[in-house]
């Protein structure tokens, strides 16, 4: 089973090279995609055999994910996993993530927050309630109801990977996931993910107002195709 | 005439002519540009007119409709533009998506 791991980065430091050491001896392809970062992402992964794309100009996340799938399938991916470049998620739990789409019962494979107790205590207070809001808004636009919202933890099968193609370029895209899962009716769950917040992550993570620009995105979307 | 209706009637029918010109072949658009040149000229010349319409659609003061009109002129334009920009992003995602795709370096590169 081809796994591919793509994970998107922008103006990283040092912490990218840790980030994918720590998955190179889980025997999974490491897709990095840098997403015009102004000192070349290169730079961090130098000696470390993976498959490294580069957007001349800076487009976003969801971009940036979305060149990294487009690419893990034409290598021939059965499996595409989304993964932080901050170190956030533990490289422990893809197996846990990806289980399901081997044992063929789902599709879309989530990660939540919110699903154990000691996952959620890590989260920030402040975090959790514009999660919460996030969660609601999230729920409101696409009728599709998570425990968490915008995390960026997940994995999709080939064939999701194939029918699912961001638009949203920006970090609207975890919401607009939800719509093609309504839209491609694809079988989906959400599994427990550890978030290890670092200084590091929580200042490169998205503030309130871009928690607003995302609701204004979604809205836009639905008036304007 | 007044001096100010001279001035206005030139730049209208400026502005109106370089509008008229830019637009390729949509003969809906130039139409649309020769009937805007033809009521600014007219109202510049016949103020009252504006004052007139404006009590039969029941706005107060001709000013007024104009602003109005002005107003939506103005969102409308502002909308249209989004659109092209939105498209525009959207060009320019595939072409970075592109490039990225044609230079992608296999691991055996990066070892």
């Amino acid at each position: 089973m081809g796994v591919f791991i793509v994970i998107p980065a922008y103006n990283e430091g040092e912490v990218l090279r840790s980030t994918v050491q720590s998955l190179l001896h889980h025997g999974y392809s490491i897709v990095i995609v840098d997403d015009g970062s102004a000192r070349p992402a290169n730079q961090w992964i130098r000696g470390i055999p993976v498959h490294s794309l580069r957007h001349p100009v800076n487009l976003g996340q969801g971009a940036a994910l979305q060149t990294g799938t487009t690419y893990a399938l034409s290598k021939g991916a059965d499996i595409v996993v989304h993964f932080d470049a901050d170190g956030q998620h533990p490289a422990e739990q893809i197996p846990v993530l990806i289980q399901p789409i081997l044992d063929g019962e789902c599709d879309v494979v989530l990660g939540s927050r919110f699903l154990q107790a000691r996952d959620r205590r890590l989260v920030p207070l402040r975090k959790r309630l514009l999660l919460r809001l996030g969660i609601l808004v999230s729920g409101l636009l696409t009728r599709v109801w998570l425990t968490d919202a915008h995390n960026g933890f997940r994995a999709l099968s080939r064939e999701a990977a194939r029918r699912v193609h961001f638009e949203e370029n920006g970090f609207s895209h975890a919401t607009e996931l939800l719509e093609h899962l309504r839209e491609q009716r694809l079988r989906y769950r959400e599994v427990p993910s550890t978030i290890r917040y670092t200084e590091y992550s929580l200042r490169k993570g998205q503030s309130i107002f871009n928690s607003v620009n995302i609701v204004l995105d979604l809205l836009l979307r639905k008036l304007i195709k | 005439m007044t001096f100010i209706q001279i001035i206005l009637i030139a730049l209208v029918v400026a502005i109106g002519l370089l509008y008229f010109f830019s637009l390729r072949s949509r003969l809906i658009s130039r139409m649309t540009a020769l009937a805007l040149i033809a009521t600014g000229v007219l109202f510049v010349l016949h103020p009252d007119l504006t004052n007139q319409i404006a009590h039969f659609l029941g706005v107060g003061r001709g000013t007024d409709l104009l602003f109005y009109l002005f107003s939506l002129a103005v969102s409308y334009g502002f909308l249209l533009l989004y659109i092209r920009i939105r498209a525009l992003d959207r060009k320019v995602t595939d072409l970075a998506r592109t490039i990225a795709l044609e230079l992608a370096k296999e691991p055996a590169d990066n070892a």
